[in-house]
């Protein structure tokens, strides 16, 4: 390439980072030539790192991590200092704007800030797409029209609930059943009955449950409350909900709440502490548990890998914990069905 | 006694040999005794070096490239006894072929490069193409010369392989009944001895080099017509040349440094690997104004046919308004050469690891490379479908470029396809004219992302189930009443005689009559006519003008529509119901257009043209253009014929009745 050439001929020295395409990485096997990910020019003591991005499917710009191969030099920069490549990240896709620096016209994007601020939480995961077919290797998908019909609703509803958690500037990730989908098997389990979101209590906004109710999915019950176990759920179309579980930071692990409407009693589901990392799902940027084996793990337990159609909210989880009762005068606050 | 006294007179005894003495007086000699040291180590030193040296040189040796120590090779050293030869420098190949009834196999340096055991398939000659430098196998093919116009095949073939390649022939069980004169004599010309004579049954190996000298010929008649000739087996010796040799000296250009790299792994693409004048490997197409479909992708959809891949590749390179950069080949399956067909003309290539057997193997493959099109350009609202086995017009992206458009506007359409199934050279006349029809042709087709993301990707068949995607596709499941747009005049042309759906007569009967466009730049008339209702009003108006034919003759007969032109003609078949296509069926039948199924219809019309003249075709009273019947017309029925051998369909021309 041309480009390559004229760094050569102004002195510098250039290293190209290939790896395999991940747009190619799905149920199907395929393989392709390797991409360019990074590209590092060197000049005296200066470097430009280059990142490359790619646009993929959920809108997004993904680039890829910055592994060197074995015959690279591994003096050739500082690596470490480099604020791009220790993990694959994903990034909204910028709007540009030419600008003039140094009297050297160059694209930036348009918010900066926002750009930078991305950064620091920009950890992008793939989906384990080979596990995922091993999967489907002991248990075969359910092909049925009524399966094809419940992923088609449930991923209309996904977008639905993120493109309105979205523009709240709610930060919320995939739970429970839908977390365990993504994760043994890149897709949405056939038999759950909804669709699960988490979300940090701190991040609770008022202003959720009338959005949803625009967005034309009313609220179908309320439980808990902002100080305790809040858990909203909402309906979409057809049989299909949309719960969304509030998480409560302690000093050594998070936990999220239950709610019994008959009884009043009250369950606590305890996680390990978590991050939250992007990946792409249904052609949808969303959060997970960077820790995602941890967080199935204490949900589902070891056997998590085979597939249970019968779950109890209130006994199969292998976190579950009895967390009292809610003092019957506050029934009316902390129980709302509609 | 008295004191001893020694005799000075006498002389000492000398009782000792005088090789003792010689040693001794050597012995004591001091300077002489060095002198013999340093000798010692002296030699002892020589010997160290010389050994070291010995160590040095084999082992470069050892490292040296091929190229080089081919270079040093004296003719002489043929002759000499080599038993076995060095891996590191393999300046001779050992070549085996054997030949028998029931088994061939090549072995080259004690690999095989082909066997072929299996019963009832792979009768003929079989050929190998090596690479004189470097022996790889370069191309291999069998021609079935006991069968009618395979050694035609074979001819053509062996004249499209470069001089200095090393040929390798072999006869599996019988090769000699077809195996007519030209091809005789061309074997000969390449220095067999026995070709000329082969008959019936006889086994045949022969290994020469194209153009220059022959390596080995072994042969076994047929001792009589009941019986094959012994298996032969042949085993010689073929030296290598330099690379320098092998190859051509084109100018050093990117696109040149890909030919190399292409004809010098494969062979059997004739002029493209010609030293002098090769057909080019890049084409400079018009560029199209107002290119609407730049930015759609396109995925060819391939298997192992690399030649059939290289023919549509370039025409599909040739096409204006084509862009390279958004082409990317799927092959199913790890195959080489349509990968090297691929990077011959610079373009993207992806291989998919084939899953399921026959027809499911293909729809997964579709699945697989549908998916894959959406994932690397996930901004994209289309994706044109091709296959390996099509040439495509040079107005192709022409075409899409005019009529996209209405695949966005329009939700009763399903797709934009480039094929008529009815177009043949005497039934499609107009260039600039558009169809709606209610089925999925396929053969180059626009999908529209929502329709693949939404509806057909979360449905497509599981692996097991052996369905072909293009009917299921069609199926009214999937189709869901929407309709496909289609030009008169196909933009594609379906070449393919071998594959899974095909055979030579199949393609001799449906395919080979397809009329294609090779009219550059047409301009569409009245896209905006084709979507839904406009449509409806441009029939209208188009019955309104159409005069109705004399019902009462044969519509089989050329006589049935006058020998005019450009006018528009309308006939009425019987059509009980929607789903009621006996006639159009017999009609089709006898007009040597598409019969196996129906196609080409639009709520019970037909169009399509007959001498130069626009025909349509309406079946009463399923059809809503019933209406534009004339009430003294009888629509025409034609009955299947009679479970008979060569029975044709008779239309039942009713009485005329005065209604």
């Amino acid at each position: 390439m041309d480009l390559f050439r004229t760094a050569e001929k102004m002195g510098f020295q250039w290293l190209k980072i290939l790896n395999k395409d991940p747009r190619l990485d799905g149920m199907d096997d395929l393989s392709g030539t390797e991409i360019p990910l990074h590209y590092i020019f060197k000049l005296a003591s200066h470097a430009i790192h280059l990142v490359v991005f790619y646009e993929r499917s959920g809108h997004y710009l993904w680039h890829g991590p910055l592994r060197l191969k074995q015959h690279m030099d591994r003096k050739f920069v500082p690596f470490r200092k480099l604020h791009f490549g220790r993990y694959p990240g994903a990034y909204e896709k910028p709007e540009l704007l030419l600008a003039s620096i140094d009297d050297l016209k160059v694209q930036i994007p348009k918010n900066p800030s926002s750009f930078l601020e991305e950064i620091s939480h920009s950890r992008f995961l793939e989906c384990r797409y080979r596990e995922a077919r091993a999967f489907f290797q002991l248990y075969p998908d359910d092909a049925s029209l009524d399966a094809v019909e419940f992923r088609k609703k449930a991923k209309s509803l996904l977008h639905l609930a993120a493109l309105t958690l979205n523009n709240l500037g709610v930060k919320f990730w995939l739970s429970s059943g839908t977390c365990l989908g993504w994760y043994r098997q890149c897709n949405i389990i056939p038999y759950s009955k909804d669709v699960d979101l988490g979300v940090f209590i701190r991040d609770y906004k008022a202003d959720i449950i009338p959005a949803f109710q625009k967005a034309g999915l009313p609220l179908k019950h309320k439980f808990g409350k902002v100080e305790d176990s809040l858990e909203l759920s909402f309906q979409g179309e057809g049989d299909i909900k949309l719960d969304i579980f509030f998480f409560y930071e302690e000093d050594d692990h998070i936990w999220n709440g239950g709610t019994q409407a008959k009884s009043g009693k009250k369950f606590k589901y305890l996680f390990p502490k978590f991050t939250l990392c992007w990946t792409e799902f249904v052609e949808l940027k969303v959060h997970v548990p960077c820790e995602t084996l941890q967080y199935v793990e204490a949900n589902y337990g070891p056997d998590w890998r085979v597939p249970v159609k019968m779950w109890d909210w209130k006994s199969s989880p292998s976190n579950v914990q009895d967390n009292g009762v809610w003092p019957v005068d506050e029934w009316d606050d902390v129980i709302q069905i509609y | 006694m008295d004191e001893w006294k020694p005799n000075p007179v006498v002389k000492p005894h000398k009782k000792r040999s005088w090789y003792l003495a010689w040693k001794y007086k050597l012995m004591n000699q001091r300077a002489l005794r060095k002198l013999c040291q340093t000798g010692a180590v002296l030699f002892l030193l020589v010997t160290v070096i010389v050994n070291i040296k010995l160590i040095l040189d084999t082992r470069r040796a050892a490292y040296e490239e091929e190229e080089e120590s081919t270079q040093d090779y004296d003719d002489e050293m043929l002759n000499v006894e080599v038993p076995r030869h060095p891996a590191s420098t393999r300046k001779i190949l050992d070549v085996e072929v054997y030949s028998s009834r029931s088994k061939v196999y090549v072995a080259v340096d004690g690999t095989t490069v082909l066997e072929d055991e299996a019963r009832e398939q792979g009768r003929g000659i079989h050929v190998i193409v090596l690479n004189q430098a470097t022996g790889h196998v370069m191309a291999k093919r069998v021609f079935d010369t006991y069968s009618p116009h395979e050694d035609e095949a074979m001819v053509l073939f062996l004249n499209m392989v470069a001089r200095g390649r090393i040929l390798i022939f072999t006869i599996k069980d019988e090769g000699s009944f077809h195996l007519k004169d030209t091809a005789k004599n061309l074997l000969k010309s390449l220095g067999s001895q026995v070709a000329p004579f082969l008959s019936w049954r006889d086994m045949w190996t022969f290994v020469g080099k194209k153009g220059g000298e022959v390596y080995g010929e072994k042969h076994a008649k047929s001792p009589a017509l009941s019986t094959w000739g012994d298996p032969v087996l042949l085993k010689t010796e073929v030296h290598l040349t330099s690379m320098e040799d092998a190859e051509c000296h084109w100018p050093d250009t990117e696109l040149n440094r890909r030919r190399r790299r292409f004809c010098s792994k494969v062979e059997g693409y004739g002029s493209v690997c010609s030293c002098k004048d090769p057909t080019p490997i890049e084409f400079n197409p018009d560029p199209l104004k107002d290119n609407k479909v730049f930015d759609v992708p396109v995925a060819v959809i391939a298997g192992n046919r690399p030649n059939y891949l290289y023919r549509m590749l370039r025409s599909l390179l040739s096409a204006q308004g084509v862009n390279p950069e958004m082409i990317t080949v799927f092959v199913d399956g790890y195959y080489e050469e349509p990968m090297d067909v691929v990077e011959l003309f610079g373009l993207a290539g992806i291989q998919h690891t084939p899953i399921s057997i026959k027809n499911a193997r293909v729809s997964q493959h579709y699945k697989a490379s549908l998916t894959a099109t959406f994932n690397l350009h996930p901004e994209a609202k289309f994706a044109v479908v091709l296959e390996e086995d099509l040439d495509i017009s040079v107005d192709f992206f022409s075409f899409l470029s005019q009529s996209i458009y209405l695949l966005e506007e329009d939700e009763s359409l399903y797709c934009i396809s480039a094929w008529n199934d009815q177009g043949y050279e005497h039934t499609a006349e107009d260039p600039s004219l558009l169809y709606r029809v209610e089925t999925m042709p396929g053969l180059g087709w626009v999908l529209r992302k929502s329709l693949y993301k939404e509806e057909l990707e979360p449905k497509w068949p599981t692996p097991e189930k052996l369905w072909d995607w293009d009917m299921w596709m069609r199926m009214p499941e999937q189709r869901k009443g929407r309709e496909c747009i289609i030009p008169d005049i196909s933009r594609s042309y379906h070449f393919g005689i071998v594959g899974l759906n095909m055979n030579g007569y199949f393609h001799e009967a449906y395919f080979k009559k397809h009329k294609f466009n090779t009219v550059p730049n047409v301009q569409l008339k009245n896209v905006e006519s084709l979507k839904k209702d406009a449509y409806e009003i441009e029939i209208h108006r188009l019955l309104g003008e159409a005069e109705v034919l004399d019902h009462s003759k044969n519509p089989c007969e050329d006589s049935f529509v006058p020998d005019t032109e450009g006018k528009v003609y309308v006939m009425f078949i019987r059509m009980e119901q929607e789903a009621d296509f006996t006639t159009w069926t017999q009609l089709a039948k006898c007009l040597h257009i598409w019969d196996l199924d129906v196609r080409g219809n639009h709520k019970g019309l037909w169009r399509l043209f007959r001498k130069k003249n626009h025909f349509l075709v309406v079946g009463v009273p399923a059809s809503p253009y019933s209406s534009k019947k004339p009430s003294s017309v009888t629509p025409i029925y034609m009955e299947p014929p009679a479970k008979e051998e060569g029975a044709v369909a008779v239309p039942a021309v009713a009485a005329a009745e005065q209604t």
